[in-house]
C-alpha cells in the first residue's frame, strides 16, 4: 500500500512519467525564452541607461546661473524662455508645474521687451485674456487675430522663428499678472521642473531606429507580441509531434 | 454593382444623414448618428444570437465540436477584448507613454503562461468552473465556497472598469455627465443581459469579435492615411508617429495638417512619451516590471478566462485555441499605442484642454478630422466590446452565486426555478453594485481591470498553478496561501481605497508604491505559493484518490 500510493505523485520539478518529463523539459525551455525576453530586455534596458538631457535642458543649465540672480543678457533670457516653452509644450505636463513655467516665459518676455513694447504686450495680454474667457468657440475671428498679433508680438521679443512650433504655444502660456516678477516660488521649482521634464533614460536601444520606431518601443509593441504568439505556436506544435512519438491519444 | 450597393447605402442612409449633421466638437449633444449604430450593433448580437440558438438547440453538441480552431480563437478573443482592450490601453500609453506598454505585453505574454501551465491540463480536469476545481481538487467544500466568492469579486472587479467604459461612451454618444451616463449604461447592459438570458441567446463570439476589430482597425487606416505615414500596415507605420513625437515635429513650410480645430500638426519634442520609466509620467522600471507580471500571472488565473478551456471538446483544441486567440487579441493590441501616440500629437495644442484619457480612442479619430459616421462606428465598437465582456462576467457572476454557493452550500434541495430566480437577482444586484463603484470614477478603466488581474494572481493563479503541478498541495496549504494572498489584496485595497477617499493611513506612501492595487499581485503570488508549499509539507498528504486521479487523467 505504501508504496502504492508513492507511485502517484505529480511533481513539476521531479517528473515520473515519460510525458510529464518531457511537458517539464519544454514548459521550461519556453518560459525561459518567455522570461529572458520580457524581464531580461528590461533589466538590460535599465541597466544601460544614462539620463540623457535634451537640448533645451543644455541651454537652460547654461543660463540658469544669471537668470536665478536677475542679471541675464538678452540672449540668456531668450534662451531661458525659449527651455521653459519647450516644456510648457510637453505632453505630460502638470498643472501645478504649469504656473512657475508661465511665470518664467511672462516674466522673460517682460523684462526682454522695450518700454513701447512692454506697454503693447501688456495690453494684448490682457485683451487675449478677456477674449479667452468670453469666447464659446475658439474658432471666434477676434480671438484668432488677438492670438495671431500677440504670438508675433512675443515671438519677435523672445526671438522665435517663425515656424517654430512654440509660436503656437506662447499666446496661451502668457499670462498679466506673472509679468512683472520672477516669484520666488517659481524660481525655487525651476531647476527640478527643468530636469524632471528634459532628461530622459536614455541609451543604444532606446536611440537606434527601427522600421520607423526606437528600437526597444518597437520591440515592446511589436516583437514581444509577435515572439508570445510564436512561442504559444511552438508549444503546441511541439506538444502534438510528443504524442504522436509517445502514441499518446488525448 | 450598382444594383447590389444602392439597398445597402438605403439601408444606411439614415444613420448616414444624421451623421452627417453631427458637430466636430469632441464633446457635444446627443450624437444621433452614433446611437443608431450602438443600437443596430446590440440588436445584431441578440438576432443573430436567436438564429443561431434555433440551430443549435437541434444539434448542440455537434455544432459545438464543428467550431474551428480560428473560430474558438476569435471566441477567446472576444470574450477578453473589452472597455480596457479598446479604450484602456490606449488611454494608459496617451497618460504615461512607454509605460503603458507594460500592460499590452502583461495581457498578452499571460497567454504563454496559461497555455504551458494550465490550459490542456484543465480541460483534462473536467470540471466547470473555477470554484468547482478548487473544491474537488482541495477536496473542501469551505474552499469552494471562498473560490465563488473570489470568482464573484474577481467578476465586480472587472466589471467596474467596464462600466467606467461604458459610461464615457454614453456620455459622448448622449451628452451626458459621466454620472447619469454610467447608471444610464449600466442599465443598458443589465437590460441587455436580463434579455439575452431571457431569449436563451448563444453569444456569437465570432461576429462580435469581427466587429469590434473592424470598428477599431478602420480609423486607424484612416489616420495613417491622411497625415501622410505608411497606412497599409498601421500597427508598423504609426512607429514614425512615435520616433516625431520624441524628436518634435516641426511646423510644416509646404504640406498643412491640421486637427479637426485646426490646430498644425506639430509639437514640440517629447521624449518622455516614448522613453522608458521617464521621470515626467511619475512611473519607474519597478512598477512596469510589477505590472507587467501582475498582469501575466492574472491572465493565468482570471475565471472567466479559464472556464473556457472547459467548453472546448478535446485538451488539443483548448490548447490551439489559445494560439489563434492570441493572435486575434494581438491585432487589437498591436493597434491600441497607435490611437495614444496619435492623440499625442493631435491633442498637442493647449488649446485642445484637457481630455478624457479613457476617451482617447474616439477624441484622436474626432480630432483627426475622421468621418463622423465611423467615429461613431468607433464609440459603437467600444461599448460593443464592454457589453460582450460584462454581459459574460454578470452572467458568470450570478451563476457562481446560484451555483456555487446557493444550490451547493446554502440551499442544495432549491428547485431550478429557485436557481433561475437566484441568478437573476444575482445578476441585478452585481450591476447595482458595478453601477456605484463605477460611479467613483476611481482609476482609469485599464488600471480598475488591473485590480481584477492582480486579485486573480494571488488567489486563483496559486491554486490552479500548484493544484495541476504539484500533488504535495493539499487542503491546509491552499488555505494557508490563500490566506497570505488574500491578506496582500486586503492591504493593498484599503490603502488604495482609504486614499481615494482623502484618508491617510499609516506608511501609505510606502504600501501604495510597493503594494499598488493593480500590481500587488508581484509580491502576492509568489507568498501565497510559498506559504502553500510550507504549510503543505507540514500537514497530512494529499488524499490517494486526489493524487492518482492528478497522474492518471491530467497528466497522462
Amino acid at each position: 500500500m505504501e508504496s502504492n500510493q508513492n507511485d502517484y505523485h505529480i511533481s513539476f520539478f521531479k517528473p515520473t512519467t515519460a510525458q510529464a518529463k518531457w511537458n517539464r523539459n519544454l514548459a521550461i525551455k519556453l518560459i525561459l525564452i518567455w522570461a529572458v525576453a520580457v524581464f531580461g530586455f528590461h533589466f538590460l534596458l535599465r541597466a544601460i541607461e544614462k539620463p540623457t538631457p535634451e537640448e533645451a535642458y543644455v541651454q537652460y543649465e547654461k543660463v540658469w546661473e544669471n537668470i536665478s540672480k536677475e542679471n541675464a543678457s538678452i540672449e540668456e533670457m531668450q534662451k531661458f524662455a525659449h527651455s521653459s516653452l519647450s516644456v510648457l509644450g510637453k505632453v505630460f505636463i502638470k498643472t501645478e508645474q504649469k504656473s512657475a513655467l508661465q511665470n518664467a516665459v511672462s516674466w522673460s518676455a517682460f523684462q526682454l521687451a522695450d518700454s513701447a513694447q512692454k506697454i503693447m504686450l501688456i495690453d494684448e495680454v490682457i485683451k487675449f485674456e478677456t477674449l479667452k474667457s468670453e469666447i464659446n468657440s475658439i474658432s471666434d475671428p477676434e480671438y484668432i487675430a488677438t492670438k495671431r498679433s500677440l504670438s508675433e508680438l512675443a515671438s519677435s521679443i523672445l526671438g522665435l522663428a517663425q515656424n517654430d512650433v512654440r509660436t503656437k504655444l506662447i499666446s496661451l502660456e502668457l499670462a498679466s499678472s506673472d509679468m512683472k516678477v520672477f516669484k520666488a516660488e517659481s524660481k525655487e521649482l525651476i531647476p527640478s521642473i527643468m530636469s524632471t521634464y528634459l532628461i530622459h533614460n536614455q541609451s543604444f536601444l532606446t536611440d537606434f531606429k527601427f522600421l520607423g520606431f526606437p528600437f526597444h518601443y518597437f520591440y515592446s509593441a511589436v516583437f514581444l507580441l509577435i515572439l508570445f504568439v510564436f512561442l504559444c505556436w511552438l508549444y503546441c506544435v511541439r506538444v502534438d509531434k510528443m504524442h504522436l512519438e509517445l502514441d499518446i491519444d488525448e | 454593382m450598382k444594383k447590389f450597393l444602392l439597398p445597402i447605402i438605403l439601408l444606411l442612409s439614415p444613420s448616414i444623414l444624421f451623421a452627417a449633421g453631427a458637430s466636430t466638437q469632441l464633446e457635444g449633444g446627443f450624437k444621433i448618428g452614433p446611437a443608431i449604430i450602438l443600437i443596430t450593433i446590440l440588436c445584431v448580437f441578440v438576432l443573430v444570437g436567436v438564429i443561431f440558438r434555433a440551430k443549435d438547440t437541434a444539434d448542440f453538441y455537434a455544432a459545438g465540436r464543428g467550431i474551428s480552431r480560428i473560430g474558438s480563437g476569435m471566441a477567446i478573443a472576444s470574450n477578453w477584448m473589452s472597455a480596457a482592450s479598446f479604450l484602456g490601453m490606449a488611454a494608459l500609453m496617451y497618460g504615461s507613454g512607454y509605460h503603458g506598454l507594460a500592460y499590452v505585453v502583461g495581457w498578452t505574454g499571460g497567454y504563454v503562461l496559461l497555455l504551458i501551465l494550465m490550459a490542456g491540463q484543465i480541460r483534462k480536469y473536467g470540471k466547470y468552473t473555477a470554484a468547482d476545481f478548487i473544491g474537488d481538487r482541495y477536496y473542501s467544500q469551505g474552499l469552494r465556497a471562498t473560490g465563488a466568492i473570489i470568482a464573484i469579486l474577481i467578476s465586480i472587479s472587472y466589471c467596474v472598469g467596464q462600466f467606467g467604459g461604458i459610461g464615457l461612451m454614453f456620455k459622448w454618444i448622449l451628452g451626458l455627465d459621466y454620472a447619469p451616463a454610467v447608471i444610464i449604461g449600466g442599465s443598458v447592459v443589465l437590460a441587455y443581459t436580463l434579455i439575452s438570458g431571457m431569449l436563451g441567446v448563444t453569444k456569437n463570439m465570432q461576429i462580435q469579435y469581427v466587429i469590434i476589430i473592424v470598428s477599431f482597425l478602420i480609423p486607424l487606416f484612416i489616420l495613417t492615411f491622411k497625415f501622410d505615414y505608411f497606412w497599409l500596415l498601421p500597427q508598423i507605420g504609426y512607429g514614425s508617429v512615435v520616433s516625431d513625437i520624441a524628436s518634435g515635429v516641426p511646423i510644416a513650410e509646404t504640406t498643412q495638417l491640421f486637427n479637426a480645430l485646426g490646430h498644425e500638426y506639430a509639437m514640440v519634442p517629447s521624449p518622455e512619451f516614448v522613453m522608458p520609466w521617464d521621470p515626467a509620467t511619475g512611473q519607474t522600471f519597478f512598477q512596469w516590471i510589477a505590472i507587467a507580471f501582475s498582469l501575466m500571472i492574472g491572465t493565468a488565473g482570471l475565471p472567466h478566462v479559464i472556464q473556457r478551456f472547459y467548453v472546448v471538446p478535446k485538451a488539443r483544441d483548448a490548447r490551439w485555441s489559445v494560439v489563434w486567440g492570441l493572435f486575434f487579441i494581438c491585432i487589437l493590441y498591436w493597434s491600441a499605442p497607435a490611437y495614444a501616440a496619435f492623440g499625442k500629437i493631435l491633442s498637442a495644442n493647449p488649446e485642445v484642454g484637457k481630455l478624457a484619457k479613457d476617451a482617447i480612442v474616439v477624441y484622436t479619430a474626432q480630432l483627426g478630422n475622421v468621418n463622423p459616421l465611423i467615429v461613431g462606428l468607433l464609440a459603437a465598437g467600444g461599448v460593443s466590446a464592454a457589453f460582450s465582456t460584462v454581459s459574460g462576467l454578470l452572467v458568470a457572476g450570478s451563476s457562481a452565486f446560484a451555483h456555487d454557493l446557493y444550490v451547493k452550500i446554502i440551499n442544495p434541495k432549491a428547485s431550478p426555478k429557485m436557481q433561475l430566480l437566484m441568478a437573476r437577482l444575482g445578476t441585478i444586484l452585481m450591476a447595482v453594485i458595478v453601477t456605484l463603484l463605477a460611479l467613483k470614477n476611481w482609476a482609469l478603466i485599464a488600471q480598475l481591470v488591473a485590480v481584477a488581474f492582480s486579485l486573480a494572481g494571488v488567489t486563483i493563479f496559486p491554486l490552479f498553478l500548484l493544484g495541476i503541478w504539484w500533488s504535495g498541495s493539499n487542503k491546509q496549504g491552499a488555505i494557508a496561501g490563500l490566506i497570505a494572498g488574500l491578506l496582500v489584496a486586503v492591504i493593498a485595497l484599503t490603502y488604495f481605497i482609504a486614499g481615494k477617499e482623502g484618508v491617510t493611513l499609516p506608511y501609505h506612501e510606502f504600501i501604495n508604491y510597493w503594494l499598488g492595487a493593480w500590481y500587488f499581485a508581484w509580491i502576492g503570488a509568489p507568498l501565497a505559493i510559498f506559504t502553500n508549499i510550507v504549510v503543505s509539507k507540514l500537514t497530512p498528504e494529499t488524499p490517494l484518490e486526489i493524487r492518482k486521479f492528478l497522474v492518471l487523467n491530467v497528466h497522462s
